[in-house]
């Protein structure tokens, strides 16, 4: 090799190495470095003096291992292990201070000395530890995860993986479930199939499946799956939560919550049934003692005038103990209900005044109601207003003497715009302090302790009062001073919005809101608010919806806006009179049909019906007669029978004279089995009225065979009946029959005209 | 003297407020129930009537419209006594034709009161 040559071969050699991708080094024979690539001194940030023949291998490894390379180990004992390999092949790993790894390969030369390749595997040995981590996380999630997963084969439907919850759930070793078929998991093949039925619908919401345990027991399960690619095959992976404990939960307190329920019916039935025990002998004592101090008084004897006032008194203090705390107890057990109506406010108040009078006087207090005349109405429950003002007005007559209490009654608009009557019931009394005011509306407390002792009372009746206020939608509130006197306010709104509140059973249809679908209107027009309240309380109970107009502006305004279904008018109203009312009426092509009942002062029928009133009535207003009018003009009175299915020979003939005083046509018959027959030859009465207690064939059985048969399940059916109803009864007529009338609860006779637009209506 | 018909179906409330209705200087009769009542107002023409609303046979507001409906007997004034102390059992007293309404327990000097004023009595 001539010197050209060999320069020639030694720069071909560097150019090689110099390009490869790995750090190389080669010693010769005496472990001297000869040759070595760039990447050799970047892999071992080996510097310029240790490069070339002066050095050996062993020097380097000193020298790395001084600078820290190896770690905390000896040098010597290093040095000696790496010479050790130098006579065979060898590799391995070797993680660099900086996190480098790299892979050291030496391989002993032909005739001594050795070459050293360094590869940087950092890269790939992160990359392999990502892996593995993730895969160990994996498994701790597959085997540690309280839910039971499995993967199944699409096409086959046999398990490709299971975890070990699943083997638990269903009671088998996971290890043996991988290529079982799903049909074959379970003891009943049937089963089996089910689960694989619902893995094979499209991923969807989670639902309950009952897993079959090896042992027999099923435990509940949320099942929910996803289809995926697993192994390269469409699989489905399907997870299984253990609900068995949320649903023995759920079962438990389902079970308390009915006991619960029925602890409560039976205590609100127990109260009820003991209002009427604990008060009938109260009466007779408080009755009695009052006989018997007559008696005394007569016979002048004064000792004994004064023991038997003691009993007469304490009777009455226990009697309104007790009806203290049977409506506390109804509240409580929710079981109070609220009867919405219009009320006319001066007219409760009229009333309520009359009630306290004589609590004012007692005390020499004077009373005084600032109340304006055209406060107008107020939809609410009249009870339960009234109760409330006179606990605050007993209240304030009891703590105040020889002072003012006054009522003042205003309307307002609250802070979201609704509107609200605020009723002040303010004293000169005693007062009280913050402290004392905190307590107030507490059950048992009153301000004071010795506030029973020197007043009386019970100490329920604001707490009653509050849950009065609350049920309607309003609140109560106080304000005072110790020895100033106090106000109590109660906030109502206009419209009570009660949930679960009920109509008054005689206000079958609200007469201020929207009218319901087939309910009838009567649009009252009239400047008398005396004759407003009249019809609001003769129509309002006979079904009818009412509106209201004080003069023929509005009048004329709510018709164009809402046309009802008859309009009773008054003649003399300001603005514009009745007769132009009507006139304008008849030349409305859309108001032209509504028969308009003139109801005035004003006897001049001619000019009424030349008009066009339908019908005419002179005032003062006979009720029955108005009813029966609006009757025979409200729409769609075709004249339907009406059943009447009662045992009682008397009843039967009251509900003939009453249904047919409001021009229905009435069959009778006495037991469940003629209501059948009867139903089986006539054509399809407007309404059947069913007694319950029945002989031969009870109303209970009547409904149940009535509504069996296709032809009869429209029927309209009232029930009225004497019988005290238990839950399960109640619930089989509600679903069954329009309406439940108690006997007791109103006079027949009133019911007929409310029966008679049910009979003429459907509905 | 003055005659009063008492319809009242409960023993005890009925020889009470009779016996201090009589003590008032009124002749008193007794029904026990609506229909006695009717008959027993056509039959007697009492000055009043007092009517429970909750009786057998008949109840109140029935044995009432009956009583109104008959000519001879139309004009007799009846007040309504009911338990219960609620505006609708006032209102469906009133419906059913009675003249005035006082609730259960009786307070008699305000019932002596009702009583005068339709009668026309010195209070």
């Amino acid at each position: 090799m001539t010197e050209d040559e060999w320069v020639s071969e030694a720069t071909l050699l560097r150019a090689t190495l110099e390009n490869m991708s790995q750090g190389v080094a080669m010693y010769d024979a005496r472990h001297r470095l000869v040759t070595w690539n760039q990447l050799f001194r970047d892999y071992l940030d080996m510097p310029e003096e240790f490069l070339g023949t002066e050095h050996t291998f062993s020097d380097y490894i000193r020298y790395l291992g001084a600078r820290g390379e190896f770690g905390e180990v000896d040098i010597e004992t290093a040095l000696a292990q790496r010479l050790a390999q130098l006579e065979k092949p060898h590799r391995f790993e070797r993680t660099r201070p900086d996190g480098t790894i790299l892979e050291v390969r030496r391989d002993p030369v032909p005739g001594g000395g050795f070459i050293a390749i360094y590869t940087d595997i950092t890269e790939r040995k992160l990359a392999e530890m990502k892996l593995r981590e993730d895969e160990e996380q994996l498994r701790a999630i597959d085997v540690a995860a309280p839910i039971g997963l499995v993967i199944v084969g699409v096409a086959d439907k046999v398990v490709r993986h299971s975890n070990g919850c699943f083997g638990r759930l269903i009671g088998r070793d996971a290890g043996t479930l991988v290529g079982c078929a799903l049909r074959d998991l379970f003891a009943d093949s049937a089963r089996g199939q089910e689960l694989a039925d619902i893995l094979a619908t499209p991923s969807s919401e989670r639902q309950e499946f009952n897993l079959p345990h090896s042992d027999g027991s099923t435990i509940c399960t949320m099942v929910s799956h996803e289809h995926l690619d697993f192994r390269g095959t469409p699989a489905v992976i399907a997870t299984f939560v253990d609900i068995s404990d949320r649903v023995r939960m759920e079962q438990q307190l389902r079970e308390a919550k009915e006991a619960a329920e029925s602890a409560s019916r039976v205590k609100s039935a127990f109260l009820a049934n003991m209002s009427h025990e604990l008060r009938t002998p109260l009466n007779a004592i408080i009755g009695y003692s009052e006989i018997l101090s007559e008696d005394a008084a007569d016979a002048g004897d004064t000792a004994l005038v004064a023991d038997l006032d003691k009993i007469q008194a304490a009777g009455k203090h226990l009697l309104g103990l007790i009806n203290d705390i049977l409506d506390l107890s109804k509240i409580e057990a929710g079981r109070m209900d609220v009867y919405l109506e219009q009320v006319f406010l001066t007219r409760m108040v009229e009333e309520v005044k009359t009630i306290v009078g004589p609590m004012m006087q007692k005390n020499g207090n004077c009373f005084v109601v600032d109340c304006p005349v055209e406060i107008g109405t107020l939809r609410t429950d009249v009870t339960k207003l009234k109760q409330s003002l006179i606990n605050l007005l007993s209240n304030a007559a009891k703590f105040t003497k020889d002072g003012t209490v006054t009522l003042r009654i205003a309307r307002e608009t609250l802070a979201d715009g609704a509107g609200a009557v605020r009723f002040d019931v303010s004293d000169s009394g005693i007062g009280m302090s913050e402290e004392q005011m905190g307590r107030l509306f507490q059950a048992f407390t009153q301000a004071d302790s010795s506030t029973t002792r020197n007043f009386g009372g019970t100490g329920l009746g604001l707490t009653i009062t509050k849950h009065f206020a609350a049920m309607l939608g309003g609140t109560i509130s106080v304000a005072s001073e110790p020895g100033k006197g106090s106000t109590f306010t109660i906030e109502l709104p206009v419209e009570a919005r009660v949930a679960g509140a009920q109509m008054d059973e005689d206000e079958i249809v609200d007469p201020g809101a929207p009218a319901a679908p087939g309910a009838i209107t009567v649009l009252v027009v009239d400047d008398d608010p005396a004759v407003h309240d009249v019809l609001t309380a003769t129509l309002g109970k006979e079904g009818y919806v009412l509106r209201h107009a004080r003069d023929g502006v509005e009048a004329l305004n709510i018709m164009r806006k809402e046309p009802p279904d008859i309009v009773t008018l008054d003649v003399m109203m300001p603005k514009i009179d009745g007769w132009s009312v009507l006139g304008i009426m008849k030349s409305e092509p859309a108001l032209a049909h509504i028969p308009v009942i003139m109801l005035t002062i004003v006897d001049d029928r001619n000019l009424g019906y030349s008009l066009g009133a339908s019908e005419y009535m002179t005032k003062p207003i006979d009720r029955q007669r108005l009813i029966a009018l609006i009757h025979k003009f409200a729409p769609g009175n075709e004249d339907g029978v009406v059943l009447v299915v009662d045992d009682n020979e008397q009843v039967r003939a009251i509900m003939r004279s009453t249904i047919e005083g409001v021009g229905l046509p009435v069959a009778e018959v006495a037991n469940g089995e003629e209501a059948l027959a009867w139903l089986g030859a006539h054509p399809l009465p407007a309404l059947v009225l069913l007694d319950l207690m029945m002989p031969v064939m009870d109303g209970f059985a009547f409904l149940t065979r009535v509504r069996a048969e296709p032809a009869y399940a429209e029927l309209p059916i009232v029930v009225l009946t004497a019988k005290e109803l238990t839950e399960d009864e109640r619930e089989f007529l509600a679903c069954n029959t329009l309406l439940i009338l108690n006997k007791g609860a109103q006079p027949i006779g009133s019911l007929g005209a409310a029966l008679g637009t049910i009979a003429s209506h459907g509905h | 003297m003055t005659k009063i018909l008492l319809v009242e179906d409960n023993e005890m409330n009925r020889d009470m407020l009779s016996r201090r209705l009589a003590r008032n200087g009124f002749e008193v009769i007794i029904a026990v129930n609506g229909q006695e009542g009717v008959d027993l107002a056509l039959s007697e023409k009492p000055a009043l009537i007092l009517m429970d609303m909750s009786l057998p046979v008949l109840d109140g507001w029935e044995a009432t419209r009956q009583v109104k409906a008959n000519p001879e007997t139309a004009a007799i004034p009846v007040i309504a006594l009911t338990a219960h102390a609620m505006a609708s059992d006032r209102e469906q007293a009133m419906a059913a034709g009675c003249d005035d309404f006082d609730t259960k327990p009786v307070e008699l000097p305000r019932l002596l009161e009702k009583i005068k004023t339709r009668l026309g009595l010195p209070g």
